[in-house]
């Protein structure tokens, strides 16, 4: 489903909102998927997740961290802050294909949903942008540029240390887009239906 | 006398994002009296804490309130058993909030037989979401599915009603009882139970009241 039939964007706030909303919904499933997939293999190995969780590198955006926090963060503010949580995630998603190619049991199909999301995620920034101009216009280019501290690349590095970076980013990224999709759904009931969903 | 088996977490749920329980199964006593203690540890925290409350959620159980509950943060959960033999601990389990939600099914389920304009029958169902689930403001967003059979019928016939709390069927059979139930599931999360069952008996001459 097209954010902007034919590039046409005029349409009510409400719609726009549905829209992104699908799109970010569909994400979260994916990424779901994707950590799922991967996790199957290690749910068992205590220590390897031990060793495994880390920070997420996007963790230096000062994200809401529950409901209340969330609400009280003016909606332009949260709708940039959105827009920084999936740029951030561009280059480590085109990363993740090239490290995982070849190397895992379950790479196909963590390469094809890191092809689909990184697809996805470009669809998704131009709705949220679209949501900024129609109805925050003062407030779009306010992004937050986070400082991603590069993933550090994988090549050369010994097998157990890539696999443990590769399934942390994946949690990270199932945990950001989940992120996304909650605040999108809490903003939705705000602006457009007065918290009253 | 032995000291006592290892302890198992067996299942940890929130019913609302917002709290959470974890329960355990004990293992042997080894015959012995044996404590139970819940620890835990929170990404990103080195400090490990202990259960705050071991009643609310009934035995072997462990609740975590609004205030002890962060979501979008793995806690490292352990269960550890203690008697005067020695102790033993459960393997770790690493939950983050975020996906372990499993809310209370839907209440207030209605039933009602109306017909519309072209006389045509059916029957009316709705219902409300459960009632500890913020959907107001979007920080829950609940999907639905009901399930209705007639009184003769061994199979469920269910419908998926997404997010709507209200559902109509149509074709059903004059002089027949039915039973119907509701379960809802969040966009991140597992179904409820099945809720209450209601039942209905569809009248054989059914006209409209004025």
């Amino acid at each position: 489903l097209p954010i902007c039939p034919g590039g046409n964007c005029q349409m009510p706030l409400q719609e726009l909102f549905d829209r992104v909303i699908m799109l970010s919904h569909y994400i979260y499933m994916l990424s779901a998927d994707m950590f799922i997939e991967l996790d199957k293999q290690y749910a068992q190995d205590h220590e390897f997740i031990a060793k495994a969780i880390s920070d997420c590198p996007t963790s230096s955006l000062a994200t809401p961290e529950g409901k209340e926090e969330a609400q009280q963060v003016p909606p332009e503010v949260l709708l940039n802050l959105i827009l920084s949580l999936v740029h951030s995630w561009n280059d480590p998603l085109f990363q993740l294909v090239t490290e995982v190619d070849g190397i895992h049991e379950a790479s196909d199909a963590i390469i094809s949903r890191a092809k689909e999301i990184g697809e996805q995620n470009k669809r998704l920034l131009e709705g949220i942008e679209k949501i900024l101009g129609q109805a925050y216009p003062e407030a779009k280019g306010n992004e937050i540029y986070s400082v991603w501290s590069q993933f550090p690349s994988l090549q050369g590095v010994d097998e157990e240390s890539r696999d443990l970076a590769i399934y942390n980013k994946v949690r990270c990224l199932r945990r950001d887009s989940h992120k996304v999709d909650n605040y999108l759904k809490l903003l939705r009931c705000r602006v457009v239906h007065n918290n009253n969903c | 006398q032995s000291p006592p088996g290892k302890p198992e977490i067996h299942k940890c749920r929130s019913p609302d994002k917002e709290t959470f329980t974890c329960w355990w199964n004990p293992g042997t006593d080894g015959g012995l009296p044996t404590n139970y203690s819940l620890t835990y540890s929170k990404e990103g925290e080195k400090t490990t804490h202990e259960c705050p409350d071991y009643k609310t959620s009934g035995p072997n159980s462990c609740f975590f309130s609004k205030q002890y509950t962060s979501i979008w943060k793995i806690y490292v959960i352990t269960v550890n058993a203690t008697n005067q033999m020695g102790s033993s601990a459960s393997d770790p389990l690493y939950v983050d909030v975020t996906y372990i939600v499993e809310p209370e099914p839907p209440r207030n389920l209605t039933l009602e037989v109306k017909q519309l304009k072209d006389k045509k029958t059916y029957l009316w169902i709705k219902w409300s979401p459960p009632t500890i689930t913020d959907v107001k403001t979007g920080w829950f967003t609940m999907e639905y599915e009901i399930r209705l059979k007639s009184e003769e019928a061994d199979e469920w016939e269910t419908h998926f009603t997404g997010q709507q709390t209200h559902f109509k069927v149509f074709d059903l059979y004059p002089g027949q009882k039915y039973f119907v139930q509701t379960r809802c599931k969040p966009d991140h999360g597992y179904w409820s139970r099945w809720g209450q069952e209601n039942s209905i008996e569809i009248p054989n001459d059914f006209t409209l009241k004025n």
